[in-house]
Order: C-alpha cells, then sequence, then structure tokens
C-alpha cells in the first residue's frame, strides 16, 4: 500500500468513512474532521510509519497535504 | 429574594445493579448484589479479586466510533446517565432556553483510564508520544463538558472533586442554583470508572478494601455486620433533572421529590479517619437547612462504606443527631463504592424509596455489631412503609461532607 492508501484507511476507519469519500484532494473540513482530530490522525500516521511529525509541521489542509509531509519525513528520517 | 423550590423531576442512572432506575431499584429491594469476581488481565495481581462494573457496557451502542474514542469511559458514562435523565424528565431540550440549564458532575478519579493508558505506553513501552486526545480524556472537568457539548447546554458547568462525597455535593449545590434563581434546571450528579490496574493498587494500599468473601464473591462488603472487612470498588454514573419547582408543576412533570435540604461541612480532623463530630456537623446543616426535626425523616440512605471505622462513627453520629429509631441502610453491600458517583447513585436509591414506598436493605448483614446497633433494614427489602421524607449521607476522604433530605411532594 502506498501512502495514500494506508492514511484513507487511517482516516476512514477512524472516522467511519468509505474508501471512496476519500481523495487525495478532500479536504479535512469537508470530512468534517476538525483540527484536534487531525492530530489524532497525524498520530497514528506517526506510529505507522515510524516518523515523528514536528510540531512546526503540521499545518496542513487536504489529505495530499499529509501525505507529501509524511513521504518527506520519511525519506529525511530514513524510515 | 425569593428562595424557590427545587424538584426532582428526572433520572437516569447506569449502576452494576442495573441501567436503568426502575432495574437499580428492584434488584436492590431483592438483595441481588453486583459485586463480582473481577475477570481483568490483571487480577492475578490483585489482594482482592471483586469489584462492581457495568457489564457489557457498549460505547458504540451510544455513541459514532469516533466520538466514543475521544471520551473516557467515565465520561462515556455520565453523557448516557444524563441523556436517560433529560429523556425521564419529558424535556424537549430544543425548545429550552439552554442558557438557563447547568451541569454539576462529581467525580473522585475523572478519566482514570486515560491517564493511565497513557503512563502504560510512556513507562512500559517507552513510546515517544501520547495520544493526542489524552489530556481531554483524563481531565476531571472533562465528563462535565462532554454533558454539556452533548446536550447543548450552556448554562453553569462545574466539576465537584471532593472523592466519595462528590456528587451529593454537586447536586446539594445545584439545587442552590436553582433555589437562587441562577438557573432554572440542572443537570447534577457523578460519574466515576476507576477499575484500573493503578487506580485499584491504590486503594488496596490504603488497606481499606473488602477481602473477598470466599463462598460468595457477590457477599463480599458487608455494612455494619461484625464480619465487614472494608469497601468495594465501583463505577457507574446517576445523573438527576432538578427543576423549580413552580415550572416542574407548571409543565406537569412527574415530580419524584422535593430537596428541601442540603448540608457540607468538612471534619477537619483527618484526611482519612471519619469523624462522629464532622459526620454529626453535616447532618444537623442538613436538617436546618430543610427546617424538619430529625423524626420527621422516615429513611437514611448510609454512607455505610463497610470499613471497621466508618460503620460506627457513622452509627454513633446518626444518634447523636436522629437518635435510634429510624430505618438506615446502605445499598454499597449491593452496588459497591461508587466514590464520586456514590453519592448520586444513593440518591437515585432515596427516589426510589420514596417513589415506590420502599425500603432497600443492608445486604450481608449476618453478624450483628454491638457498636453497630441501628435499624439497618437487616438482608430484607421492606415494601409498604410510609417513606415521605429520606436523607442520604455521604463522607469522604478529604473530610467534606454531603448530606442531602429531600420529601415526597
Amino acid at each position: 500500500m502506498d501512502t495514500f492508501e494506508t492514511l484513507r484507511d487511517i482516516i476512514a476507519n477512524k472516522f467511519e468513512k468509505t474508501a471512496d469519500e476519500i481523495t487525495p484532494d478532500s479536504t479535512f473540513e469537508s470530512l468534517e474532521i476538525d483540527s484536534l482530530d487531525t492530530f489524532d490522525i497525524i498520530f497514528e500516521a506517526e506510529e505507522k510509519f515510524g516518523i515523528k511529525v514536528p510540531n512546526e509541521e503540521v499545518s496542513i489542509k487536504t489529505v495530499q497535504d499529509v501525505v507529501v509531509l509524511i513521504d518527506r519525513l520519511r525519506t529525511e528520517q530514513g524510515k | 429574594m425569593t428562595i424557590r423550590r427545587v424538584a426532582v423531576t428526572g433520572i437516569g442512572i447506569l449502576s452494576p445493579v442495573g441501567n436503568d432506575r426502575e432495574t437499580f431499584f428492584a434488584n436492590l429491594m431483592a438483595g441481588k448484589s453486583g459485586i463480582k469476581r473481577m475477570e481483568s488481565d490483571f487480577v492475578d495481581a490483585l489482594d482482592a479479586k471483586i469489584a462492581a462494573w457495568i457489564p457489557d457496557f457498549d460505547p458504540l451502542a451510544h455513541f459514532v466510533k469516533n466520538k466514543a474514542a475521544t471520551m473516557d469511559r467515565v465520561t462515556q458514562f455520565a453523557v448516557v446517565a444524563s441523556q436517560q435523565a433529560v429523556a425521564d424528565a419529558g424535556l424537549d431540550l430544543e425548545n429550552e432556553d439552554r442558557e438557563r440549564i447547568g451541569v454539576y458532575l462529581g467525580t473522585g478519579m475523572g478519566g482514570a483510564a486515560s491517564i493511565e493508558e497513557g503512563y502504560v505506553r510512556l513507562y512500559r513501552d517507552n513510546a515517544s508520544r501520547l495520544k493526542p486526545f489524552t489530556v481531554l480524556m483524563a481531565m476531571n472537568n472533562a465528563a462535565g463538558a462532554q454533558v454539556a457539548l452533548e446536550l447543548g447546554l450552556t448554562g453553569p458547568d462545574l466539576t465537584f472533586c471532593t472523592a466519595c462525597s462528590s456528587s451529593s455535593v454537586a447536586i446539594g449545590e445545584a439545587t442552590r442554583q436553582i433555589r437562587h434563581g441562577y438557573t432554572d434546571v440542572m443537570l447534577a450528579g457523578g460519574a466515576e470508572a476507576l477499575l484500573t490496574f493503578g487506580t485499584i493498587k491504590a486503594w488496596e494500599a490504603l488497606r481499606t478494601l473488602a477481602t473477598e468473601d470466599a463462598e460468595n464473591p457477590a457477599a463480599s462488603c458487608k455494612p455494619f455486620s461484625a464480619d465487614r472487612s472494608g469497601l468495594v470498588l465501583g463505577e457507574g454514573a446517576a445523573m438527576v433533572v432538578l427543576e423549580d419547582m413552580e415550572r416542574a408543576v407548571a409543565r406537569g412533570a412527574h415530580i419524584y421529590a422535593e430537596i428541601i435540604g442540603y448540608g457540607s461541612s468538612n471534619d477537619s480532623a483527618h484526611i482519612t479517619q471519619p469523624s462522629v463530630e464532622g459526620q454529626a456537623r453535616a447532618m444537623r446543616r442538613a436538617l436546618a437547612d430543610a427546617g424538619i426535626t430529625p423524626d420527621q425523616l422516615d429513611y437514611i440512605n448510609a454512607h455505610g462504606t463497610g470499613t471497621k471505622l466508618n460503620d460506627t462513627t457513622e452509627t454513633t453520629a446518626i444518634k447523636e443527631v436522629c437518635g435510634s429509631d429510624i430505618p438506615v441502610s446502605s445499598t454499597k453491600s449491593m452496588h459497591g463504592h461508587l466514590m464520586g458517583a456514590a453519592g448520586a447513585v444513593e440518591f437515585v436509591a432515596c427516589m426510589m424509596a420514596l417513589e415506590k414506598q420502599a425500603l432497600p436493605p443492608t445486604a450481608h448483614l449476618v453478624q450483628p455489631d454491638p457498636e453497630c446497633d441501628l435499624d439497618y433494614v437487616p438482608n430484607v427489602g421492606r415494601n409498604n412503609v410510609s417513606v415521605k421524607t429520606v436523607m442520604s449521607n455521604s463522607f469522604a476522604f478529604g473530610g467534606t461532607s454531603g448530606v442531602l433530605i429531600a420529601r415526597k411532594p
């Protein structure tokens, strides 16, 4: 599974959504996921990908923003 | 200022002996105990492997998955009991002025499971981060806050944290909010969910927990009996709807009782040991507030923890203030000690005593103690009795007492 698919599954499972409701372009606002809930998603992503997301990095609007962030940090942190 | 009268118009309860008021009281009357041998994975490490819990509580029957995951068990209990109380009161919140409705909730240990889960991750599993919701689930005011959020209530929302008297104090203080006109309706009561490994071990260290009854674990808590060995921890929640009496009458609400007296005081004697003087002081304050004499009481729901010291102390205090003629019972013998929720659960037992004209027993009282010589309604509940005025006692570690008096409307 690629980064998007893994992230999509985390979101779908946590918020009881179907996979096709979530696209890379989906905004968290459109998914009715608030900023506090996005911290929860990032928390799970950290565990799943073995990365550490610094506080200053968590300004995100869309699912793709998180995918890009995760991929960058995986490269930087060698995970 | 006009002092308004306060009616109890709704009851919500989740208890080890029933998750609605009728089942709860029927089980108490039948002497049925909710105390059982624990099934948790940490049970082998406990001295006494008994507790009183809510069996088969399914958060997903009440909340969507994501919501359930962001609420500690104590909060889930509080919200479910509150919803039940509002429904029982027949309140249509959509058409209420929600600024005039507040939430006063008592809890002892708050989100105990959430804080413990965080520590386990941190100290045992060496995690570098904790769940983002840890603070919001563990904080002591989370339960009250989520009740206000879920029901859209914007009146005052306060959390009372006075250990075992928390929810009696919450109900008493909520009564005053309505009496003095700050609000018209209050959701008041308490919730507790402390049956975690760390919390139970901490209680174990205090040497106040009951030894398991080898033949019958359900009979391990034996208030006022000479062979009592301590309290049994329990979990659950009870919330009541309190309402300005005139308003309740005008809308034709069912009125369980009028709260006529509330007394609170601190023993200022010892952090754990109960004091006759302190307990008597709180009862006198409640009686003075109610403007009645003790002979007008028909029933006292005792704090009755089942510890050696509480039960003799409380007996002496009751005798000093109320004499020896009033029936007294400890329903903790069946639902266990719900700590922050205890006062509210026992207040519900009092409401149902008024409703059913019946007195719940003190279960497992088989060996009379010469130092405990009141009428404790031993082992068998009494039906068809006249119950007009009741008193509920709650005392606590830290010394804060909360005593409530209510009467049939």
